[in-house]
């Protein structure tokens, strides 16, 4: 294993997928891909005039804030780490940066509570849904 | 060619817009002055005159009129009433042994005026004959119901999020008026309104003003200003988080008063999770605040909520009415909601400790700067002369939405002159939304929900304007946490107009600015009381730190009831 991509945020739930990644690639002598995909489909909840263009860039601005957070933290753990951020649905933007990449595995973090947005069922299927489309490696860790 | 000769004259084209717009504003005003004074005048020969309302004092229009000569069988004359509710019969001349007046209406119980023996001598003498004003009883159709039931699924569609606002609303139009078409003409019963009548509840003047500001706001939102402020904010705070989290409420109460909530919100909260990082924050404790301040701040404008355009273009307020008369309230309101966030998150401020290095703090610095300084001075320059025009503009009757669509053009023509991409931004959803929800209430109105509710209400508050202040306040506060407040505020205009006719000391205006304040306070207690809490949550989600239903209940509730409270005070206290 060489490249590890993550897709990550930014709370606690992150953090530990992170930790746990940069563990496994310090082990493997693999360098992280930190992925940060803008949504806004969160904007449809308003009946207000908004600019998707510019939320667009906000968003894109936190996620690389985000991201440059995991890669010190990786950097710190003594693995390489860079950081890259695509817009659009998530599945499509995962397996699009994978592939740009050349990943040979995908990490996603064990949902934890309230605070994830997907239940571990839905991750599963997610995960061997890419696998089944790039037939690149996912692992829940 | 032509591209380079407008921008070289766009200032003259600028004063060419302003003058039309002024103009145009003084013409629409002195138009509905005269639309507004009594249609009809009395004619030579005899005739009969009168007028026709609702049970709420309202003119009744297009009510069907007919004077019934030969014990009711024959018709000699007949009209409708007009939009001040009068009426005026021309009878043909001849001697009339005795005449009976009837008016019916859809919605409306029929009545019947017989003239009396003096009012036959007078017509009978070929003179006119005013009768009495009637007031029409409501009767419950099956329109009635219809239009009920309809309003009823779209406030549950847009509240469980089964469909967008506005094609939830749009199912609404389509009901009410397939309705009227198709069911009238099985049963009149099922006769709700015409399409002439459905557009004429449209109020443009919100219209304009939403899409002015519109595109007002989105070249405003481009330039960075709101991701500065923030990032001022951080810097002055040095680090206290208490000092941190007041300026961040100061800065999102004002941005959401002169500009939007929402937008204030979308562009406010990326970097409020980043300076939340950088000092080692749950980003949750400075978001909450300021989603809280982004619903009150927008009280003390008439442009800062949507709740408000509605209320002051209905009940005619002005930019200056809401700024003089609830500033003071809303800024007592926000110390308030400051000294409990400082108390409800204290642990988690005491807890804060910055761990991310001067890289990162770089970093922030950069998302935190101004990207379109020239654009920016334009943009600000013109923004400042809307405030303006909005203060001055009751002095010189110049309605808020033609100030909003002369600085939409001067953005236009000044700043932003690419006109395709401007109309790209405006959100024409939500433009249909406000039309579609103004055609559904407007059926409510028609069948006489709002007439009933209305009277429900005044009969329960008597003549006791402490009673209907509070009513008043708190119910909107409730509803609006569980219900989109926009369709509740254009649902309560009609019943606040009638509780400000009939309330004694009602007269000050006072209850149009309790629905302002309940409304908009009360969005706060739950998550999905307003569009702000709802777009914060997302980008916070987002950043991998979920807002929860009841994270937001458990801050927001206590929010409300302390600000609503405050706001209440100031109410009792400023009328």
């Amino acid at each position: 294993m060489n490249k590890i991509l993550c897709a990550t945020r930014g709370g606690e739930a992150s953090r530990r997928t992170q930790e746990a990644v940069i563990e496994m690639a310090r082990q493997e002598g693999a360098t992280i891909v930190f992925l940060y995909v803008v949504d806004v489909e969160f904007l449809r909840l308003t009946a207000r005039g908004v600019r998707p263009d510019v939320v667009s860039t906000e968003m894109e601005h936190m996620g690389e804030f985000l991201l440059a957070i995991a890669v010190e933290r990786a950097q710190k753990g003594g693995v390489a780490a860079e950081a890259v951020v695509r817009h659009g649905p998530l599945i499509e933007a995962l397996e699009s940066a994978a592939l740009e990449q050349g990943a040979d595995a995908i990490a996603f973090g064990r949902p934890a509570g309230v605070e994830s947005s997907f239940s571990l069922s839905d991750l599963e299927a997610m995960a061997a849904r890419i696998t089944e489309d790039t037939g690149i490696e996912t692992f829940i860790v | 060619m032509i591209r380079k000769r407008l921008l070289r004259h766009r200032w003259l084209l600028l004063v060419l817009a302003v003058a039309l717009a002024i103009t145009l504003g003084a013409t629409g005003r002195e138009s509905l002055s005269r639309a507004q004074e009594p249609g009809l005048e009395t004619t030579e020969g005899p005739s009969v005159s009168g007028h026709v309302l609702d049970p709420l004092g309202e003119p009744v229009h297009d009510a069907e009129i007919v004077a019934l000569a030969g014990g009711g069988q024959e018709t000699v004359a007949e009209t409708a009433s007009q939009g001040d509710g009068s009426y005026l019969l021309d009878l043909p001349q001849g001697h009339y042994e005795a005449l009976t007046i009837e008016i019916s209406r859809p919605h409306f119980e029929s009545h019947e005026i017989e003239l009396e023996p003096a009012a036959m001598s007078r017509l009978n003498a070929g003179q006119p004959v005013r009768v009495e004003d009637v007031t029409l009883e409501r009767r419950i159709t099956a329109g009635f119901w219809v239009a009920t039931l309809s309003f009823v699924l779209v406030l549950l569609l847009i509240a469980l999020e089964r469909l967008h606002k506005t094609t939830a609303a749009l199912l609404g139009v389509a009901l009410v008026l397939g309705t009227s078409f198709v069911g009238g003409a099985l049963s009149p019963d099922l006769f709700i309104f015409d399409f002439e009548r459905a557009l004429s509840y449209v109020d443009f003047d919100v219209i304009f003003l939403v899409l002015g500001m519109m595109i007002v706001i989105a070249v405003i939102e481009e330039t960075g200003i709101f991701q500065w402020m923030a990032y001022q904010a951080y810097r002055l705070s040095g680090g206290r988080i208490w000092l941190l989290v007041t300026i961040l409420i100061a800065i999102t109460a004002v941005a959401s008063a002169l500009l939007d909530n929402v937008t204030t919100m979308l562009l406010m909260a990326p970097i409020t999770i980043q300076i939340a990082l950088t000092l080692g924050l749950n980003p949750l404790t400075l978001l909450i605040p300021e989603v809280l301040a982004s619903n009150v701040g927008g009280i003390s404008t008439l442009i800062g909520t949507p709740t408000n355009i509605l209320i002051g273009s209905y009940a005619g307020l002005g930019f200056n009415d809401f700024l003089l008369k609830l500033t003071p309230g809303v800024v007592a309101a926000l110390v308030v909601l400051v000294l409990y966030v400082v108390l409800r998150y204290r642990r988690s401020f005491a807890a804060a400790g910055g761990e991310l290095s001067d890289a990162m703090r770089q970093r922030l610095k950069e998302s935190g700067r101004i990207t379109q300084p020239a654009k920016l001075r334009k943009a600000g320059t013109i923004f400042g002369f809307m405030l303006l025009l909005f203060v001055v503009g009751d002095t010189i009757h110049l309605v808020p939405a033609v100030t909003a669509i002369m600085g939409a053009v001067a953005m236009l023509l000044w700043v932003s002159p690419d006109i395709e991409e401007m109309l790209h931004v405006v959100d024409w959803t939500t433009l249909m939304f406000f039309i579609a929800l103004f055609i559904t209430v407007g059926a409510l109105q028609e069948v006489g929900l709002i007439s009933i509710i209305a009277t429900g209400i005044g009969d329960l508050v008597g003549d006791n304007l402490t009673a209907a202040i509070l009513v008043l306040v708190w119910s909107a506060a409730l509803l609006s946490g569980v219900i989109d407040n926009i369709p509740f505020a254009a649902t309560m205009l009609p019943v606040v107009a009638y509780l400000t006719r009939t309330v004694p000391g009602a007269e000050s205006g006072v209850l149009w600015f309790g629905l302002s304040v309940g409304a908009a306070m009360g969005g706060n207690s739950t998550l999905i009381g307003a569009s702000p809490n709802l777009v914060t949550a997302g980008i916070s989600e987002r950043a991998g730190f979920r807002i929860t239903y009841l994270d937001f209940l458990k801050v927001g509730l206590p929010a409300t009831i302390v600000t609503v409270i405050v706001g209440t005070l100031w109410l009792f206290i400023r009328f």
